[in-house]
């Protein structure tokens, strides 16, 4: 390791030192949006989203919580393009959780940066044209003889300036455009390039703030006992030894819904964490585990196998499957897929402060409105009076959208009277749930006499994550999301048979598009076997009359290399899927190394639309190939009621060892922008098993797989 | 019992539970937050710290057992400008950030041992690191640049 700094890292150095004085500090997530901001001045608004103090330096707002999916910068750089300024000279600002003054915050689903997009480009338009408009007033002219650039406003006529800072007054007195020019994309300067990150720097120190990292005067540390079966009731509490530990304060019974159930537990509050956590060690819980511990994954299963049978609502259908399948020979595949937990890297954790008349939260969160609404409805309160303080999240992926935690914390701080922090362990978070649902999809395929597949049926047995209790077994359509509806075959249906069971599911990274198309696009390449045609080959043929797919799937052959030669000791497989709008093929390239399947190579083609910060969207990539492939090579068992796995050591995630090389290549578009954040996890599985296929001759059909090889499970 | 910690080249004295994991003890005692939690049984990282420049999991280590000059995170430079903190912006690892304070001390400890490691000595160091955004692409890359 060199300490001297040759040019390259100079230049990289002072971007990076430059950049990190542009940010200048960290988002304190204070309900005002507390930032030292680079400017000792005092800005001007032009809108929500935008402001400007009198020596021109520019502060942009970033409305949307940051869990690693990179719109603390995208969001900007979108502002940033059509007000005319330095990416490289503005100070980020994270707004606060104010629905009426910037939309929807919540960071789900991709969506971002694709429902954002038009809206943010008329906010940088709008402060721009305004800006024009008092500089064209200073002048005397028209505004049309003005430009604005990188900062300023430039009198065509006498070429004379003047910088932003000098017009904003003026400008905020402008009535606003409702409907502002926007740019020509072939103009675009800062949208589609790969723009360091603002967030990067304050990563690499130790100085983002997250939430576990927040702590309030008084609060006290709460550790919950919980059930390992999942809805437990508490039959009985001995706290006498866990009030004996040193720092322990209280023993409170607390309790939190999921999706329509309530969760129990016991909480020991200390003054440390740790006194929190020893003195939960020291309590004994009896639980009424309401005869749920009988329990298993097998079991689970079995009644997903007897229920297939019943009950399916189609949510799709074209042409007329069941009489194409009746005049021909079948192939039928039943897919299995277990449950998976989100385990974000930052543990579970809230801090909420209930008082006379009002509350605060603060902590890591998807969802800062939804959990002001619904503190202000627990507590009776009106949202004003309801304080949210969001920091950056260790991880989302789905678990941090629900408000479970904030209820727990202030269930707590109410019955204590004091701020309480509730921090779960790793183990709560990986037994606790919700979690992934595991998954149950039968397809039936048959070929007309050209090899064609002429009849597909897709079924889905499943638990319906918004659709949990109750009596009504009709899906609401989601459950079978990332089922490729598009493939040109005259006879599909695509059916769901909703179960209800006590194992709480959620969101998770691409939710059903994490798991139906494992079973989709493997029974694709079953089929294609069946017809004897090459995987890709069979694909494009039934998407020539969808120009995405066929796009993803030629540039795939070129870019991939599909059609190289591979040994014996090699295969390669493909997949497709589309998820928030983005259309992707993934080819994966496998070799044998002695016993074991090593991946040497995942290549994936996207076409996402326009592509805000291409850099953010590889890194996206790599990330979901990564979940993906977690999620390919372990999963969650259930024995006793419970879930097995407590830790990492059980539930191995991936490791750097396991990661292949990864290649991701953003195909130039100028259509509106998809969804990034997703992007590759649901092709990751199917493709990876049908390399495996391409090398061993043998179908994987149930998940987790092996890559050693004689222990894939080909169920 | 008061324990004195030596940390980031000072000299910290803290009344507490000799049983209290190191890492409580920085992070609620000491107030350094760089070091995370992320498992509790030494299994994914997250809390490393280097303790006379080896990579130790602060989480499972009592405090009371503590001896040498622990560094964290926030002492490893004054301006973000160790080479390995270079690189790693340089790469754009970061994501949600959470492990990268452990990546980066990881990563640290063993650049000192091995200054021009391979992809296999990259993976055994790194491998009780654990990522859920999945950087791993970019950590091997960071290292290669901060090796040059």
């Amino acid at each position: 390791m060199k300490t001297k700094i040759n040019r390259r890292k100079f230049v990289q150095l002072s971007a990076a030192s430059s950049l990190f004085l542009a940010v200048g500090c960290v988002p304190k997530g204070d309900q005002e949006g507390e930032v030292v901001n680079v400017s000792s001045l005092p800005s001007t608004e032009l809108n929500q989203f935008i402001k400007i103090d009198r020596e021109g330096k520019v502060t942009l707002m970033n409305h949307r919580p940051e869990m690693g999916q990179g719109t603390y910068q995208a969001i900007p750089m979108i502002l940033a393009e059509e007000l005319e300024v330095d990416i490289n000279r503005i100070t980020i600002e994270q707004s606060p959780a104010n629905s009426e003054r910037y939309g929807r915050q919540m960071v789900v689903g991709s969506h971002s940066i694709q429902n954002e997009y038009d809206k943010l480009r008329k906010m940088g338009a709008a402060a721009k044209a305004m800006l024009l408009s008092a500089a064209a007033d200073r002048w005397q002219m028209d505004p049309a003889d003005c430009t604005a650039r990188n900062g300023q406003v430039t009198n065509t006529q006498n070429k004379e300036t003047l910088h932003y800072g000098e017009l904003v007054e003026a400008a905020a007195q402008m009535d606003a455009p409702a409907d502002p020019k926007l740019k020509d994309p072939k103009d675009f300067k800062i949208i589609g390039q790969p723009i360091p990150r603002a967030d990067i720097p304050l990563k690499t120190n130790g100085q983002a703030e997250f939430g576990i990292d927040k702590s309030v005067p008084g609060m006290l540390y709460a550790s919950i006992e919980r059930s390992p079966v999942f809805l437990g009731k508490v039959a009985e509490i001995d706290d006498s030894e866990a009030l004996k530990v040193p720092g322990v304060k209280q023993v409170l019974k607390t309790s939190r819904e999921v999706f329509g159930r309530t969760r129990q537990g016991v909480a020991v509050l200390a003054d440390t964490y740790w006194a929190a956590y020893k003195g939960r060690q020291a309590l004994k819980v009896t639980w009424d585990q309401q005869g749920l511990e009988a329990n298993t994954s097998a079991s689970i299963m079995e009644d997903y196998r007897k229920a297939s049978a019943k009950n399916d609502d189609v949510q799709f259908e074209k042409g007329n499957a069941d009489r194409a399948f009746s005049s021909s020979e079948l192939l039928t595949a039943t897919y299995e897929m277990p449950y998976q937990a989100h385990v974000p890297m930052e543990p579970m954790n809230a801090i909420v402060h209930v008082e006379k008349d009002k509350a605060a939260f603060w902590g890591s969160t998807q969802n800062p409105n939804g959990i002001r609404s619904f503190l202000a409805e627990k507590l009776n309160m009106s949202p004003e009076n309801v304080a949210i303080n969001y920091t950056f999240m260790g991880g989302g992926f789905g678990r941090r959208s629900l408000t479970d935690i904030a209820e727990e914390a202030a269930d707590l701080s109410q019955q204590s009277g004091v701020p309480v922090k509730v921090i779960w362990t790793r183990e709560d978070d990986q037994t606790q749930g919700p979690f992934r649902a595991c998954s149950l999809n039968i397809l039936k395929g048959a070929l007309d006499e050209e090899g064609q597949l002429k009849a597909l049926e897709h079924k889905v047995v499943c638990q319906e994550i918004r659709n949990q209790t109750g009596n009504n077994n009709t899906s609401i359509g989601q459950m079978t999301g990332g089922i490729n509806t598009e493939y040109g075959v005259p006879n599909m249906a695509v059916k769901a048979v909703v179960q209800k069971h006590y194992v709480p599911i959620s969101y998770w990274r691409a939710v059903y598009h994490s798991t139906n198309p494992f079973a989709h696009e493997s029974f694709i390449d079953e089929m294609a076997t069946k017809a004897g045609k090459d995987p890709l080959a069979f694909r494009l043929a039934m998407m020539q009359d969808h120009p995405r797919f066929r796009r993803v799937l030629e540039e795939a052959r070129k870019i991939a290399n599909w059609d190289a030669s591979r040994s014996l000791d090699q295969g390669r497989g493909i997949a497709i899927a589309e998820r928030s709008g983005a259309h992707f093929a993934m080819v994966v390239d496998v070799s044998r190394d002695n016993q074991k399947i090593k991946i040497d190579k995942i290549t994936t083609i996207l076409d996402l639309g326009t592509c805000v910060n291409p850099d953010t969207v590889k890194a996206q990539t790599e990330g979901s190939i990564v979940m993906g492939l977690s999620a390919t090579l372990a999963g969650l068992t259930i024995e006793n009621g419970a879930v097995v796995e407590q830790n990492f050591d059980s539930y191995p995630l991936l490791k750097i060892s396991q990661c292949p090389e990864i290649e991701t290549h953003i195909l130039p578009s100028d259509a509106k922008p998809d969804g990034a954040g997703e992007s590759g996890l649901p092709t990751v599985a199917p493709a990876l098993a049908n390399a495996i296929y391409d090398l061993t001759g043998q179908r994987i059909r149930k998940l987790p797989l092996s890559l050693e090889l004689g222990k894939t499970d080909i169920g | 019992m008061e324990v004195t910690l030596n940390i980031n080249g000072e000299k910290k004295t803290v009344d507490l539970d000799p049983d209290m994991p190191l890492l409580w003890a920085i992070r609620d005692f000491v107030g350094l937050t760089g070091t995370k939690f992320g498992c509790g049984i030494g299994q994914c990282g997250a809390c490393t710290v280097l303790i006379d420049g080896q990579p130790i999991r602060s989480c499972t280590l009592p405090v009371s057992a503590v001896s040498g000059a622990i560094t964290t995170i926030e002492g490893l430079s004054e301006n973000n400008d160790h080479p390995v903190q270079q690189a790693w912006i340089e790469a754009q690892v970061p994501q949600c950030g959470y492990c990268q304070s452990g990546q980066i001390l990881n990563a640290v400890a063993l650049l000192e041992q091995n200054p021009n490691p391979s992809d296999e000595d990259i993976h055994q160091a790194m491998d009780g690191v654990l990522c859920r955004c999945g950087t791993y692409p970019r950590i091997r890359k960071a290292i290669k640049i901060a090796r040059q």
